[in-house]
This record gives C-alpha cells, sequence and structure tokens, in this order.
C-alpha cells in the first residue's frame, strides 16, 4: 500500500509527463483540425526536439538558450518537408486519409532510422535548465524541471489560444478545419495553412521533448511512446480539442504514475490502455467533447 | 428547348468557354459556355441534378475542371480557389458553408482575410447591409437561424470584396418573407456594382431580380435569354413563372 507522501510524489511526477503527452496531443489536434488527418510521425518530433538539442549543446557546446532556439525551428522545418514531400503530394494524386496516414507512420519510421545511423542508439539527455533542487514540500520532490514544464506548458496553451482566437493565421487555420472549401472560397491558402500546422505541431513535439529529455532520456525511439500516449491523450479529450487533449494528458499522466505506485511500473500502459478502452466505451466522442464548442468559440 | 441568343455586353467580367467536369466516368457537366456582364445580375436555372452546382463548383476550381475560364479577359483557368477569390470572385456555397463552431465576428474576420487592414470598414458596410448581424457579433454561427445564416454567408463574402458574387440556391430552406429579403439585398448589391451569379430554385424570385437567365439541363446549358423575353417562351415561362 503506498503512503501519501508516494501517492502525492506520483501525482506531481503524473503531472510533469502528462502535461508533455498533452503537448504531443495538442500537435496531433493542430494537424487534424487543419487537414484531417491524423500524423502518427508526432512522437518523431518529440525525439528529434530532444535529440537534436542535445546534439547541440554535446556536440557544438552552444549555450541552453541558443539550442533550444536553433531546434525548435529545425524541427519544424522538418514537419513542414514531411507536409511538403508527402502530404502534399499525396492530396495532390487523390490519397486517401489512411493512405496518407499510413505513409505518416512510415515516415516515423524513416526518421528514427535515419537518427539511429546518424546518432547511434545511445541513450542520450542533458542538464536540467536550472541545477540544483529538488524543491521539497513536506516528503514530496518536486524537481525545477517540473516547474518549467508547468510554466511552459501554460505558457504554451495561453500562445496557442491567442495564436488560434487573435490572429489571421489562427482563425483562417480554425475556418480551414471547419470547412476548408469555404475557407478556399475566402482567399485562405489551405495548402499553405496545412504548412503551418505541420510546422506548429513539430515545433509542439520539439517543446515538449526538450522539456522532457533533463527528466529522462532521449533515443533514437522514443518517439513511438510518446507518439501512442499523445494520441491516446487526444482521444480521451475528444480528437480535434487543444484543450481537451491537454486535460487528456494530464489525467493519462496521472494515471500512469498512479498504476506505477499502485501497481508496479509494468501496469503503466494497461493502465493507459485501460482508460482508453473506458472512455471510448462511455464516451464514444471523448471525455471533453460537451466542452469542446464552448473551448472553440472562445 | 431551343437555344436563344442574348445580347452580350462589351467586356464580360466573367467568361466561361467550354467549361466541363466529371465525377469519375459521369459526365456531371458538358462542354458550357457561359458569361457575366460588368455589373450584371445574371441567374441560372434548372431542375435538381442538372448541373448548376457542378458548374458552380467548376467555376470557383472547387471542382476539377476543363474549358477556359477569363475574369476580365484574363485567363484564370489554372488558378485554385483561394486565387480565383484574390481576383475577385468570391462564392456562397450552397448550405452556406459557414464555420459554425466560430462566432459571426469571427466568421466575418475570416471573410477579410485577403484584407486585413480594412475590416472595420468592411465590418461597418455589411451591418448597414444585415443589422441584425451585429446584434449576434459573439454569437456561434452555428446557433442563428436560417435567414441569419445566409445573410452571414453574403457578409462574410462581401468581406471578400468580391466582383463577382456567385450564389448556389441562397433561398434553400428560407421562409418566403426571407428569402424574398435575401433576394431584395443581392439586387442592392448588384445595384451597387457586383456582378451577380446566381443558382436559384425560387425562379419567379430570380427572374424578378436578373437581367438574363441561362437555362441548364443534363449537364449542359440549353436556353440563353434576356428575362423579358422569358414570356415569350411559353413552355419556359410555364415552367419557371408559374
Amino acid at each position: 500500500m503506498p503512503s501519501l507522501v508516494e501517492f502525492l510524489q506520483s501525482i506531481v511526477n503524473g503531472i510533469g509527463l502528462g502535461l508533455i503527452y498533452g503537448l504531443v496531443g495538442i500537435g496531433f489536434c493542430v494537424i487534424y483540425n487543419a487537414s484531417g488527418i491524423v500524423n502518427f510521425a508526432q512522437g518523431v518530433f518529440v525525439m528529434l526536439g530532444g535529440m537534436v538539442c542535445q546534439v547541440l549543446l554535446a556536440e557544438l557546446g552552444l549555450p541552453i538558450w541558443l539550442a533550444i532556439m536553433v531546434t525548435i525551428p529545425l524541427v519544424a522545418l522538418s514537419g513542414m518537408v514531411m507536409e511538403f514531400a508527402i502530404v502534399r503530394p499525396m492530396m495532390h494524386r487523390g490519397a486517401t486519409l489512411f493512405a496518407i496516414i499510413l505513409a505518416t507512420l512510415a515516415a516515423q519510421i524513416m526518421i528514427e532510422r535515419i537518427t539511429l545511423i546518424t546518432f547511434g542508439d545511445r541513450p542520450r539527455t542533458f542538464s536540467e535548465f536550472t541545477s540544483g533542487g529538488p524543491f521539497k514540500i513536506g516528503g514530496v520532490a518536486i524537481g525545477y524541471q517540473l516547474f518549467w514544464i508547468l510554466g511552459c506548458g501554460a505558457l504554451l496553451v495561453f500562445l496557442l489560444w491567442l495564436f488560434f482566437t487573435r490572429t489571421r493565421v489562427g482563425r483562417a487555420l480554425r475556418a480551414c478545419s471547419q470547412n476548408s472549401e469555404a475557407a478556399q472560397l475566402l482567399g485562405v491558402p489551405v495548402s499553405q495553412m496545412m504548412l503551418v500546422a505541420f510546422a506548429l505541431s513539430a515545433a509542439l513535439g520539439a517543446i515538449a521533448g526538450i522539456l522532457v529529455t533533463p527528466t529522462q532520456y532521449t533515443a533514437y525511439n522514443v518517439g513511438t511512446p510518446f507518439g501512442v500516449n499523445g494520441f491516446i491523450a487526444a482521444i480521451i479529450g475528444g480528437f480535434g480539442r487543444a484543450g481537451g487533449a491537454l486535460a487528456g494528458g494530464l489525467l493519462l499522466g496521472v494515471l500512469q504514475a498512479l498504476a506505477i505506485v499502485a501497481l508496479g511500473a509494468g501496469f503503466k500502459n494497461v493502465a493507459a490502455l485501460s482508460a482508453l478502452l473506458v472512455v471510448l466505451l462511455l464516451f464514444p466522442n471523448g471525455l471533453f467533447a460537451g466542452f469542446g464548442s464552448a473551448a472553440r468559440s472562445q | 428547348m431551343t437555344a436563344v441568343s442574348a445580347a452580350t455586353a462589351d467586356v464580360p467580367l466573367l467568361e466561361a468557354k467550354d467549361i466541363s467536369a466529371s465525377y469519375g466516368h459521369v459526365h456531371a457537366l458538358k462542354p458550357t459556355s457561359l458569361h457575366v456582364a460588368e455589373g450584371e445580375l445574371v441567374t441560372i436555372l434548372g431542375p435538381n441534378g442538372a448541373g448548376k452546382t457542378t458548374l458552380m463548383r467548376a467555376l470557383t476550381r472547387l471542382t476539377p475542371s476543363r474549358g477556359n475560364v477569363f475574369f476580365r479577359g484574363r485567363d484564370v483557368s489554372r488558378l485554385s480557389t483561394n486565387r480565383l477569390a484574390r481576383c475577385g470572385i468570391v462564392m456562397v456555397q450552397e448550405g452556406r458553408g459557414l464555420f459554425s463552431q466560430m462566432t459571426v465576428r469571427e466568421n466575418l474576420v475570416v471573410g477579410g482575410y485577403l484584407h486585413p487592414g480594412d475590416i472595420d470598414t468592411h465590418l461597418q458596410a455589411v451591418f448597414e447591409l444585415f443589422p441584425r448581424l451585429k446584434e449576434r457579433l459573439d454569437q456561434l454561427a452555428g446557433t442563428l437561424s436560417g435567414g441569419e445564416q445566409q445573410m452571414l454567408a453574403i457578409g462574410r463574402a462581401l468581406m471578400a470584396k468580391p466582383q463577382l458574387l456567385m450564389l448556389d440556391e441562397p433561398s434553400l430552406g428560407l421562409a418566403p418573407r426571407v428569402a424574398s429579403e435575401i433576394l431584395g439585398t443581392l439586387r442592392e448589391l448588384n445595384r451597387r456594382g457586383i456582378g451577380i451569379l446566381l443558382v436559384e430554385q425560387k425562379a419567379p424570385l430570380a427572374l424578378k431580380l436578373a437581367q438574363r437567365v441561362y437555362v441548364i439541363s443534363l449537364g449542359r446549358i440549353v436556353v440563353e435569354l434576356k428575362t423579358d423575353e422569358i414570356e415569350s417562351h411559353h413552355d419556359l415561362a410555364r415552367y419557371y413563372l408559374h
């Protein structure tokens, strides 16, 4: 039976990881809303974020802030390349959404292999942004990196809200998600919006990867679990709803952490998939589907 | 039915030559030509399934098409839908095509995507035309009544500063009084110099507004005439006026 401290500690750990899942889930939503595509290569952006940042820090000796500033646009660029080289040509050739989704899965495997060949299979990590710690409340240890994850997560959600509700491109992206033909008829360049969506989604994945790597590690194959958990988070939240994905991620992260404490690490994924099953059975449109309309309208 | 020539304007605003479209092996629109002169209001009539919507979609490149389309003499046949909007060709789709999960204000602002510097000016112009939209600004578009939705669809299209406004069945599903009000607004817009190409099931209403009419049947334009000539075509008059 876990103690109260262990219980609280697992919730704290789960919140950190859950926010990362949430960010990955939002990445899924951004692309899905703009194009109807589920980008199964979403997890690879998390891996690239951590990997590129680590290489810039360790191999080139860049300071952390500069490494981050370089990593995010580089990974965003990889997202744009994926849209331009894979998704767009397939769409122009009339490929079905299923074929395009399969192509994104193939892209994930390809990028993982290229990363393996280029950087090897050694797990890599880098220091937390703020040295020292952890910060202790009672017996619960809170690493400083968790504050970075919480702060950056909250800031990103706020910035995304501003982007989607207050900017010309953000509103156009939402319009494309609801009726892309009507958006085109008003002069919105839908293909450019897709490019923006992939760049934004990849950047979100990169930020998630940069934030989480100091607390764990990165390697060529970490993208898949992050992708799967981000996908589950997005489904729990009601696929396509950014706020729902974040909440779904938090729920999933905490649930996984509690499962580790209560049942052991082997039950982490069982807990996640059980949660998904329960959600799908009871709420086929996601836990937060009812709030989606209001959230989108804000 | 026999084809009847009508007077053509000197410089067509829109001219389509032998435009055609297919869905797989189905030739929904056979090679068809039409034109809309500057400041003209033209209506397209025809039974359900005749190809009216396909024609509108082909003209705006929502549906891939063959043939040539000229706008003010410029060949725009290969331009994408959003580039056509940039040229001034804007369409209100059948079913209105609103962004139902966005507010009235957001719909209108997206309508002004191409003219971000003039949003406030154009919003005021839309509110003068449809004062009811001003009262509904923060309401979700999907929660508006049918008439208000159509006002929003037209207002949103006006935000894009169209030179040619194309409308596909704007009165569909509206009460007769509301439909009449909407079509009256189109007359006003036409008076202000906007060319209008209108597909409309309520033929008597449409024929009161239009200067010319095309009748489409089985994917082909079969009749073109001035609206004041329609009385002399007894078969058409009986079918569309009464």
